[in-house]
């Protein structure tokens, strides 16, 4: 399980603003946590999956993406902020994410 | 030009053409034009009305075959003008026979022939049924096989393109339905194509035997630099071994990620995208291999 510290967020947030904006091509100061993937981007799938993989080497995760699959079906993901929180239990729990809807 | 020689490859067709990678690629407009023409002039088919911007031979699987051909045999012709020489080529899935025209296999005209033959060979087999194909991503090969199983659905697996991305193609509505219970199980992203014929599908066998007899008399020969197969990796150097490639393409499941993996132990560590997308460019991201992809707008 990696080590999540305050700036664990803020080193996300980065990534995933810096990767949507050079990914469709938008000037990084339109991009806010409320911004919508699909609807204001223009983005796909395929790009919230690339992410996972930078994630996943950036902090050697031990997930499978199947279980982020289950875990997107029941706790789908439209903003930017909804993505980044998501990956921070990814980050944080990485296979047990499916845990979580057991506990709650 | 890149450091050390690359694979080209060459893709199959797209769902797309706006914002093709050509257009930035010095000298491409002017030798697609010419191959447009001389296949139109050449052939029945009246070529000459395509349109990027209105995609307007999305709808007709064949045309967009040939347009994709047209478009690759371009591409790799110019990379070739600029002194880019492949290590190797190779042929995803369709764009097999781009491949062999740029190993100087086959001729232009040639290569139009194996792809009419080949769909009217397959049309033909699968008269009466709708059938598909569609992608799948997040999901391992053992997971994909049991929701076939499960459901008894007619489905084959018939190409690997990342450790998690998989190709199926069988009965359309087995297909749609399949896709719809992988989300469940957790693929991240699924897709249905826009195609009626279930290519590599062990069905297709009968068909690509029809294939192969129509197009017995059609020359091929030695090939510039090998071609690998994405079949079983082998590297085909000779007429014979091509010809029973184009022929296994049509019914043989395909694993592209296993191909890359060949190229890369064999010192490759660049490959250019030779046709109108950039999705092998986008499903590199996914591969894990340390090589570069490049799409045509990335030569320089």
């Amino acid at each position: 399980m990696a080590k999540i510290t305050e700036n664990t967020r803020n080193e996300v947030k980065e990534i995933v603003y810096n990767f949507f904006a050079e990914e469709c091509e938008v000037d990084k100061s339109k991009i806010n946590d409320g911004t919508f993937i699909i609807k204001d981007l223009d983005g796909d799938s395929l790009m919230f999956l690339e992410l996972i993989e930078i994630f996943k080497k950036k902090y050697n995760l031990e997930i499978e993406l199947k279980v982020i699959g289950k875990y997107s079906v029941k706790h789908p993901v439209a903003t930017i902020g909804q993505l980044i929180d998501m990956q921070m239990l990814i980050i944080e729990h990485e296979n047990r994410l499916l845990d979580l809807d057991i506990k709650s | 030009m890149p450091a050390t020689s690359p694979v080209f490859v060459f893709p199959a067709f797209p769902n797309d053409y706006t914002g093709h990678p050509g257009n930035d690629l010095e000298g491409f407009s002017i030798q697609f034009e010419q191959l447009i023409k001389e296949a139109s002039t050449s052939h029945e088919f009246l070529l000459s009305g395509f349109n990027f911007q209105s995609n307007n031979f999305l709808d007709d699987e064949l045309k967009t075959q040939y347009i994709t051909y047209l478009y690759s045999c371009a591409a790799a012709t110019v990379l070739r003008k600029k002194q880019i020489h492949p290590e190797y080529s190779a042929g995803y899935s369709m764009g097999i026979y781009a491949a062999l025209y740029d190993a100087g296999s086959i001729t232009l005209d040639t290569g139009l022939r194996f792809i009419k033959q080949a769909y009217r060979s397959l049309k033909s087999a699968i008269r009466g049924k709708t059938y598909g194909m569609g992608a799948l991503i997040g999901l391992e090969r053992k997971d994909i096989e049991m929701l076939i199983s499960n459901s008894h659905f007619r489905i084959d697996i018939t190409n690997q393109n990342a450790p998690y991305s998989y190709v199926v193609s069988g009965i359309r509505d087995d297909i749609l339905e399949m896709l719809s219970l992988a989300k469940d199980e957790g693929a991240l992203h699924t897709r249905s194509f826009p195609v009626s014929v279930p290519y590599h599908n062990h069905l297709l066998k009968d068909a690509a035997i029809g294939f192969a007899e129509k197009t017995s008399h059609l020359d091929i020969f030695p090939p510039a630099n090998p071609v690998l197969s994405l079949i079983d990796q082998k590297e085909l150097n000779t007429p014979e071994e091509l010809r029973c490639e184009i022929t296994r393409n049509l019914h043989h499941p395909l694993n592209w990620y296993k191909t890359q993996q060949w190229f890369v132990m064999h010192g490759i560590q660049q490959f250019i995208e030779c046709g109108p997308s950039r999705g092998l460019v986008k499903n590199a991201k996914f591969v894990g291999l340390e090589c570069r992809f490049i799409p045509l707008d990335g030569i320089h």
